[in-house]
């Protein structure tokens, strides 16, 4: 976001650029307590379980109703008779996984003047008054301790062994 | 000719549908399609038959992501499923009002999805702040909201949070203040917790958002309930069991014990509640099995687990988005942030007409907190108040309706012909600034 003024106004390629979100984690910081938090942060808007990758057309096993089909496949007949650029362009669209970084990438909110409200900013900022509160990951309680390996915190000596059993380093690469 | 219009909020986690000028939709469905674990049946279900179906181990695909559509190809397979199988009129005679995100990423696929593959007359695309301003506004014409003309809508729902300043039906969209926090990501943090502490759910997603609406609240005082969550047996108010489905009796999870559910509720009567302590004494044996060692573990053979600081600290997370590794204000400072960027004259108003909608808003005691967190963040001449919705979740979709229903909704839409002549970003100049 804050890069120099140049790439705001300079045209980029229609081309959508793919970055894995680990690369992405990375490039943001180099810290790996950092990188892990992100990477967290992102599984949390997983549609399923797990740190998931997202599969697209993976319906080839699974089928709708035969009518639906039927239903589907006359729209697109439909709509496919008429060749127009836009349909071309849907067609590519369709070829290429979107995920939502790569959403936002295209949208090229930086190009913007800086007075036009966008998605980019109308996020709030940081908060100003509270400092975070750290709760044990293991138990939920209040938090007094930081695993030296990973940085995740933890209240108690049994909560630390435990931790250290199961998920050190769980979501560093 | 007055033709008939459909109104569809198409939200992140549910779709909202029916015909304009009705009370209610015709449905409120899960805007996703969902596939059961291999093993068992390769068939693919749409969104309402999900809501029909076994919850267990369903994989699911939404086709929005972040509040944004992202999969026009899926959205679009749910939609057809959903004019077939609805008794809705035919899409090529009607209008369509659809909700879309504020601040539009790319809106060229739904106007090729609207006017292409549905064929649909007519388009209008609202934001959800301005048609909750206009039901609230019709819903009590003495009211501040309809007086002033000016409400602050807190749209917390599936996707995200917004803030946003609804000013003679018009969204400032310089106001609009995000907070990337909603149920999804309140459902996973819950699914991780429980996972981790007790039985894998993963993969229960549905299940899950199931436990979160019937178990977590908000908590007025976190220090105190934190101290209360930690105390053994029956003096902790907060523990409670839910009961995963086995898929031969129970299809459906439940709540095991409700009144130890509700037990919580106490702190906040101000005295205990007779009821609640009469529960207390019928079942003594459920306490006594509780050592300090297996309070947490519920019983993994049984399928249930238990739930105790968790049911207050997840939703928690709106109000200290902080406290989970992100770097955003909470939900007050958030108003706060939304109403100062607004015009001076505006912020006494702005926080006298606060409206509350969404279905994140649905746990116990959120406008409370929200009251308690804000009073102190908003200079002492200026009044607080927050207007809950009797269905926040439905807020959206009745402002749509009755928006659909006014004589000159006609005159805002973009038409089919409009879209052929002009293409997709002309149209849609006329909806997003």
């Amino acid at each position: 976001m804050e890069d120099d003024a140049s790439v705001a106004f300079r045209r980029t390629s229609t081309r959508s650029r793919k970055v894995a979100t680990k690369m992405v984690a990375a490039l943001a910081s180099s810290d790996n307590r950092t990188q892990a938090a992100l990477a967290r942060l992102e599984a949390l808007e997983n549609d399923n379980g797990g740190v998931e990758t997202v599969e697209i057309n993976d319906d080839d096993e699974a089928s709708l109703d035969d009518d639906e089909e039927a239903y589907i496949q006359k729209k697109q007949s439909l709509s496919m008779k008429r060749k127009t650029r836009q349909g071309k362009a849907r067609e590519n669209a369709r070829k290429t996984p979107r995920t939502f970084l790569e959403l936002v990438h295209e949208a090229n909110l930086e190009a913007f003047p800086p007075h036009v409200p966008n998605y980019l900013r109308a996020a709030v900022g940081p908060p100003s008054v509270t400092s975070r509160r750290h709760f044990c990951t293991v138990c939920g309680f209040t938090a007094n301790y930081t695993c030296v390996r990973c940085g995740v915190r933890f209240c108690c000596i049994r909560c630390q062994k435990i931790h250290n059993d199961t998920r050190c380093l769980k979501f560093v690469a | 000719m007055l033709s008939t219009v459909i109104v569809l909020d198409n939200g992140g986690g549910t779709i909202k549908i029916g015909v304009g000028g009705d009370r209610n939709p015709t449905l409120i469905t899960p805007n996703a399609t969902a596939k059961p674990p291999l093993s068992l049946s390769k068939k693919l279900l749409t969104s309402d038959e999900i809501l029909s179906s076994d919850p267990t181990s369903l994989s699911l695909r939404r086709p929005i992501d972040r509040g944004y559509l992202l999969n026009p190809d899926l959205q679009r397979d749910i939609w057809a499923h959903l004019f077939r199988t609805l008794p809705l009129p035919s899409p090529h005679v009607s209008s369509l009002l659809l909700t879309h995100p504020l601040f539009s990423l790319s809106s060229s696929p739904l106007f090729e999805l609207v006017f292409e593959d549905f064929n649909f007359r007519s388009l209008y695309i609202s934001d959800s702040p301005s048609l909750v301003h206009l039901y609230e506004a019709s819903r009590n014409p003495n009211g501040v909201v309809s007086r002033t003309q000016c409400s602050l809508v807190v749209d917390c729902g599936f996707s995200f949070t917004h803030c946003a300043p609804v000013f003679q039906n018009f969204t400032l969209n310089y106001g609009v203040k995000r907070l990337d926090l909603g149920g999804k990501v309140l459902t996973n943090y819950l699914k991780e917790l429980v996972s981790y502490r007790t039985i894998n759910v993963m993969d229960e997603t549905l299940i899950m958002d199931d436990v979160k609406e019937r178990l977590c609240f908000v908590s007025l005082d976190g220090p105190r309930d934190l101290q209360i969550a930690r105390k053994p047996g029956k003096d902790n108010l907060f523990k409670c069991t839910y009961v995963l489905p086995d898929g031969i009796i129970h299809t459906k999870g439940f709540v095991k014990d409700i009144n130890e559910a509700q037990r919580y509720q106490t702190l906040y009567d101000g005295e205990p509640n007779s009821t609640t302590s009469k529960e207390k004494d019928i079942d003594p044996t459920d306490d006594a099995e509780d050592s300090e060692e297996d309070r947490r573990k519920g019983d993994p053979t049984k399928n249930e687990f238990n739930l105790t600081n968790e049911r207050f600290l997840v939703p928690e997370m709106i109000f200290r988005p902080a406290d989970l590794g992100m770097n955003q204000a909470g939900l007050a400072e958030c108003i706060v942030r939304s109403v100062n960027s607004c015009h001076p004259l505006l912020h006494p108003v702005l926080y006298e007409s606060i409206i509350l909608t969404g279905g994140s808003t649905l746990f116990p005691h959120f406008a409370e907190r929200l009251e308690k967190e804000l009073r102190p963040l908003v200079p002492d001449d200026y009044d607080v108040k927050i207007t809950t919705q009797e269905d926040p979740v439905l807020g959206v979709w009745r402002g749509g309706s009755l928006l659909a229903s006014s004589p000159d909704f006609e005159t805002m839409c973009a038409t089919k012909a409009e879209y052929e002549e002009h293409g997709s970003a002309r149209c849609s100049r006329r909806f997003f600034q």
